[in-house]
């Protein structure tokens, strides 16, 4: 090939449409999802202590689980939401389910529907698990559940008032659960639960907290002194949902809990492009400045 | 461009062409959605087919339709990284105007019934709009519910001066409520949480130890030089960021080299920040992929 030549496809590379990167990018990410790539994970600290702290607590345990986000982030979170919801099933607790988000209510009908109800039928509502839905109120609603639920929620979703669910019967504030799962997308979500929830009782009871990669810088500081559990992204929840698959595989619909690992193998895909982009772009700059024209 | 340039119209071929695509895509999306609900509608009417079944193949009509929905708006608001087109205007519009549409439902139910309207009048609400809603039990209670629902409203009475062409001053004094609440609320919480248990991380985290059990129970400590290289490196962290942020003093001689190391810690964490967005949202957009070909196309 002559320098001319080479001189040519650098230049076209340097004026290349960008279309062509947003094609690129949808079939690398695509790729996986058709050839249903699944890798390998290893669970790194924070998902191995999210694992630990469920199954540490006793069967039977009051689990308080707050799925504060809405379908923006229901891509990143839904994975570790279904993966936390069997995990805590199959260990035999009993999970009181609330939303801080106001789009988070239909979100977390369709998770009891899909996950709960679909592997473990056998659970009954009120005595199992309540769903106690969305409160307006961001971080207020917390504060106040951490002196006075009755006082926060008079009824549950289905307008049984709180005192005849026999789930809830002698919790009156947050110290009543043995732990707090706040999977969260941002403002109100994890980092409320503990300013406000974990902040007047802090031994009281354990927090995980399950979040988009975005807030994660948010969040770190907390792990593992005010947040036992920690589950960061679509990684983390990949690595969860592995611990929880092979400890308690479900029996039926087991693809529902290997959404975050396949997610994962696009993640692989596009990275490889961004980064042979990256190399590239360098490439053709240098070339463009050895020949002193392209900037 | 002048004036006149702005002001001319339209060449009738690009306004023609426009109009065309979005005709186009109207019609595609018509017919597609046409085509799935006579199949469904066909499939749930057939005679022979148990009522059971029939009913939830309604149920599973109304799934298409909004998949098939949601697929088009999908593809509609995709279609933006062509070029900026109608199709994408139309879909962005019904995602802002349904996304407004639902928050303010939802707080009408859920903030200005229960918090406001049946404080107010209590047998009104349970009647027509609340009917699990538990009545107060005198007329005590009553006036403490009362008064406590007057007050926001009156306050947000005094907000929506705002709008008004003169005395907009009054919508000050509720913003200045809200914000002194919201602070005081948050700072104690902020300087438990944020600030002293941090303090106290950092401190402990400087000596490590690992714990070994014999077979007699004997338990030997040993300094965990890892772990404390971590924590010492942590302190240096905090240490040199707020040295950059702590503009009291000159950044010259050995306070400008500190600074100048906070300033690469910082530059680590925002890459670290950066890198954790793409990973975001990467899967957001495989999400919206499985969504188009598992869902809507049916591969897999």
């Amino acid at each position: 090939m002559s320098q001319d030549s080479n001189d040519g496809l650098f230049a076209r590379l340097g004026r290349i449409d960008r279309r062509w990167i947003f094609l690129a990018m949808a079939l690398a990410i695509i790729a996986p999802i058709l050839m249903r790539l699944r890798f390998e994970e290893e669970p790194q600290r924070m998902a191995q202590a999210t694992f630990d702290t469920i199954e540490a607590l006793p069967a039977g345990s009051k689990v308080l689980m707050s799925l504060d986000y809405d379908p923006s982030s229901e891509g990143e979170l839904q994975p570790m939401a279904n993966a936390l919801i069997h995990h805590c099933a199959s260990r035999g607790h009993k999970i009181v389910f609330m939303t801080l988000w106001p789009f988070g209510t239909p979100l977390l009908d369709k998770t009891v529907k899909r996950i709960l109800l679909e592997y473990h039928p056998q659970l009954k509502y009120g005595t199992d698990y309540v769903t106690l839905g969305y409160k307006p109120g961001l971080e207020g609603v917390v504060k106040l559940m951490s002196s006075d639920i009755p006082k926060q929620f008079t009824t549950d979703k289905q307008g049984t008032p709180i005192g005849e669910v026999p789930l809830l019967a002698g919790v009156k504030d947050l110290s009543g659960f043995q732990l707090v799962v706040s999977v969260s997308a941002g403002y109100p979500g994890a980092k409320e639960w503990v300013q406000f929830g974990n902040g007047p009782t802090p031994d009281a009871f354990a927090v995980i907290g399950g979040t988009t990669a975005v807030q994660a810088a948010q969040l770190l500081p907390y792990f593992p002194k005010q947040m036992e559990g920690m589950l960061l992204g679509i990684k983390g929840a990949a690595e969860y949902e592995l611990l929880v698959q092979k400890a308690y595989m479900p029996e039926r619909f087991p693809e529902r809990l290997e959404d975050g690992r396949i997610r994962m193998g696009s993640q692989v895909f596009a990275h490889m492009l961004m980064i042979a982009l990256i190399v590239l772009g360098n490439i053709v700059m240098a070339a463009g400045r050895a020949r002193g024209g392209a900037k | 461009m002048s004036n006149a340039d702005a002001n001319a119209p339209r060449p009738p071929q690009q306004g023609s062409r426009r109009g065309s695509y979005r005709l186009l895509f109207i019609s595609i999306a018509a017919l597609f959605t046409s085509v799935a609900v006579m199949q469904m509608a066909s499939a749930a009417q057939d005679p022979a087919l148990d009522p059971a079944v029939a009913a939830e193949k309604w149920s599973n009509l109304w799934t298409t339709v909004g998949i098939w929905v949601a697929a088009l708006l999908t593809l509609g608001i995709f279609s933006f990284l062509y070029k900026d087109n109608p199709v994408y205007k139309v879909c962005e519009s019904i995602f802002v105007g349904a996304s407004a549409a639902y928050y303010m439902v939802n707080a009408f139910w859920t903030s200005l019934v229960p918090k406001l309207i049946a404080p107010i009048a209590p047998a009104f609400t349970k009647a027509n709009l609340l009917p699990e809603l538990t009545l107060p039990a005198s007329d005590q209670a009553y006036y403490s519910d009362l008064a406590l629902a007057v007050v926001p409203l009156i306050l947000g009475i005094m907000l929506l001066f705002r709008l008004l062409p003169k005395g907009g001053w009054i919508s000050v004094w509720p913003l200045a409520f809200v914000i002194g609440t919201t602070a005081g609320i948050r700072l104690l919480a902020a300087i438990e949480t944020d600030v002293l248990a941090q303090v106290s991380s950092a401190g402990s985290s400087v000596i490590v130890y690992n714990e070994t059990t014999d077979a007699a129970g004997v338990v030997t400590r040993t300094i965990d030089w890892a772990g404390v290289g971590k924590g010492v490196l942590s302190v240096i962290c905090v240490l040199t960021v707020l040295t950059y942020f702590f503009f009291s003093v000159e950044h010259k001689g050995a306070v400008g080299k500190t600074a100048r190391v906070g300033i690469w810690f910082l530059m680590i964490t925002f890459g670290a920040s950066f890198g954790l967005t793409v990973m975001g949202r990467i899967t957001l957009l495989s999400q919206r992929f499985e969504f188009l070909l598992k869902d809507w196309l049916g591969f897999g």
